[in-house]
């Protein structure tokens, strides 16, 4: 025996492991006015979304040669931004327009659910996370992320001067990892607001691809765990329904090695600002270790860095 | 330091790293819940709490981003990118530490690459070309460059965060110094075990340690050994301060016993070298009890400790029976 005779758990790191799919594959992603506009928008909606759905399994198949890939699908509703008709109404309509598409929606998620799910903040614990990507000169002095609520790409044109100093010429902003030329963005990940943060939109959205990629726990724990489909139909309330609800008993897990994002055009500018987060946060280490080690295993080793874990495929809505 | 399944990641030849230790600014020790609840840098992750031998808490490492050029003795010029790991480890909650630590391969790429490949390797820098060893070794130990990476700032903002932290009462049951303890660890040759090269006791409370460790030692165990180097040396600092300023033999009774009591209370149960440090690293611990003798010098210190009390309570004993 070689291991220490002696240990306390307290004392020991531990991350629990989740079940992982191949591909987590989100089909489509609505705004409430896109619910609104009745149930013909939803059908062309999937009618559209099918075809890439096709076009991302086709995909997933050839990277595991040929081998049968795991693909979980799940469908985001909006309910944090803004709030429309009630899950008892809306979701079976959801689930019959996609059906009558051909498509199977395994999990159903609540927007809110990824700023707090079960108690657990979520995008706060994510914000904690955040490790700038720092500009050329930077030794350890910058202020946190945490202070400014905005994260960037590159270096922001300097400040403007207080009144007693000289006017200075304008600076351009440099984006950090530029060819040549600079594309240079400026992401707002939260606002404040009467009894506490409004997340934003890209940020909640990383925190939904971190979750769909496995990567999260909260001291070790899985979060955002599904919850079986209600027995007695869906609630009259948005609060009442689990932030992550499973529709397909038999369905692969939830998280997956990597995700594929289907999305219409207008989406382009956020899913953007997504991928400038992931690259910049500090994933839980031992999820990280548990999916590099069992992709590889599995013969389809996940891409290191976390945000090329996650594709997209940008659609003309129809 | 956090294992991985890494197949591509460059071998580290140096590891260096900058430790403050001070006594937290507390009037009663924290029990092992409040431990927890300073150092819990952030929410989702634990902080790891032992109870045995002693009472000690651990924070998760949060990471600050670097790009900028590694301190060097002889002014060359090496731009590094990566992360710089610090935590945050709280003894018999009553002496706070933070560490700033690195590690770094002997070449890297020319080019900076993606953010994201350095997040994936946690506290590691990489060096622009190749590594000057030797330099860059002389450059940490020696105070800090402007413009330079900066161990010593991301330990102290650390430190600085957590001293303001609500549950501390900022009242400090007696006056310490803060000391400060650089270390770097080059590789030991092929087949060689740990050893130390040379410990110095510097003015200004600052220390400055040189190790060669074996290849694939984890860095964060080689920052725990000198943690622990960096707490113990805290402690003879403190307590030969306090019994300097306690102007032994020279004040009587009451006078004499207020300046000692604070190390009864609070310091002499601290000691315990080598509590957790990792088994191939203990024995460093071994140089530094032969010469100049750590636990030898402390023996000595809470022998005087006791006498003086005891000699103090003589009159009062005196004074008691010719009361009675």
């Amino acid at each position: 025996m070689t291991g220490p005779v002696f240990r306390e758990t307290a004392a020991e790191p531990r991350t629990q492991s989740v079940p992982l799919s191949h591909l987590s594959l989100e089909l489509g992603h609505l705004y409430m006015e896109d619910f609104a506009a009745g149930p013909e928008r939803l059908r062309e909606h999937f009618a559209e979304v099918r075809i890439w759905v096709d076009a991302a399994k086709a995909s997933a198949a050839r990277r595991l040669g040929g081998r049968r890939p795991r693909i979980s699908t799940c469908f985001l509703i909006d309910d944090y931004f803004t709030r429309f008709s009630t899950p008892a109404e809306l979701i079976p309509q959801v689930l019959a327009e996609a059906e009558r598409a051909g498509l199977t929606i395994d999990y159903l998620a609540r927007e809110s659910g990824c700023a707090v799910a079960d108690k657990v903040e979520l995008a706060e614990s994510v914000m904690h996370r955040l490790v700038e990507s720092p500009p050329p000169g930077t030794y350890g002095s910058r202020p946190p992320v945490g202070e400014t609520g905005w994260l960037a790409n590159g270096q922001r044109t300097p400040g403007a001067r207080t009144a007693m100093a000289e006017v200075t010429e304008w600076q351009p902003p440099h984006e950090t990892a530029a060819r040549v030329h600079s594309v240079f963005m400026d992401v707002e990940l939260w606002s404040e607001r009467d009894g506490g943060r409004l997340w934003s939109c890209p940020f909640l959205a990383a925190v939904w691809q971190l979750a769909r990629l496995g990567l999260l726990r909260h001291g070790g724990e899985p979060v955002l765990v599904p919850r079986a489909r209600p027995t007695g139909g869906f609630p009259h309330d948005w609060d009442e329904l689990p932030p992550l609800l499973q529709l397909t008993a038999s369905a692969p897990p939830f998280s997956a090695y990597r995700t594929c994002t289907l999305v219409g055009n207008r989406f382009l500018a956020v899913e953007d600002a997504v991928r400038l987060i992931l690259d910049q946060v500090d994933v839980d280490d031992g999820a990280l270790a548990q999916a590099d080690e069992r992709s590889a295993r599995e013969g389809a080793p996940v891409p290191e860095a976390v945000a090329q874990r996650v594709t997209y495929v940008f659609y003309e809505e129809p | 330091m956090r294992p991985r399944a890494e197949t591509t990641a460059p071998v580290p030849v140096l590891a260096c790293g900058e430790v403050r230790t001070c006594l937290l600014p507390a009037f009663q020790a924290l029990d092992s819940r409040t431990a927890a609840q300073l150092l819990r840098l952030r929410a989702d992750e634990r902080v790891r709490v032992s109870e045995r031998p002693n009472l000690y808490a651990l924070s998760p490492d949060v990471l600050t981003g670097v790009d900028c050029p590694l301190p060097t003795a002889n002014g060359a010029r090496v731009r590094a990118v990566g992360t710089v790991a610090a935590r945050a480890a709280l003894t018999e909650g009553r002496v706070l530490q933070t560490t700033a630590y690195f590690r770094i391969p002997a070449t890297g790429p020319d080019v900076r690459r993606p953010w994201g490949h350095y997040l994936v390797r946690p506290g590691m820098l990489e060096p622009f070309g190749k590594l000057p060893e030797q330099a860059v070794v002389e450059g940490v130990l020696r105070d800090s460059q402007r413009g330079a990476l900066d161990l010593g700032m991301i330990a102290e903002s650390l430190l600085a965060q957590l001293l303001r932290h609500p549950l501390l009462d900022q009242k400090v049951p007696f006056k310490s110094r803060r000391t400060h303890l650089r270390w770097a660890a080059m590789r030991a040759p092929d087949g060689a075990g740990a050893s130390i090269e040379s410990f110095v006791v510097s003015e200004e409370g600052l220390r400055t340690v040189r190790l060669r460790v074996p290849e694939g030692t984890e860095t964060a165990a080689v920052a725990g050994l000198c943690e622990d180097f960096a707490l113990h040396d805290w402690l003879l600092t403190t307590v030969v301060r306090m019994l300097d300023r306690s102007r032994t033999g020279s004040v009587d009774g009451p006078e004499a016993i207020l300046a000692l009591r604070p190390a009864v209370d609070h310091l002499l149960h601290v000691w315990m070298p080598r509590a957790r440090v990792d088994r191939d690293l203990g024995h460093l611990w071994d140089v530094l009890e032969q010469e100049p003798g750590f636990t030898r010098q402390w023996q000595t210190l809470v022998q005087r400790i006791r006498d003086q009390l005891a000699v103090q309570a003589i009159p009062l004993l005196h004074k008691a029976l010719a009361m009675s």
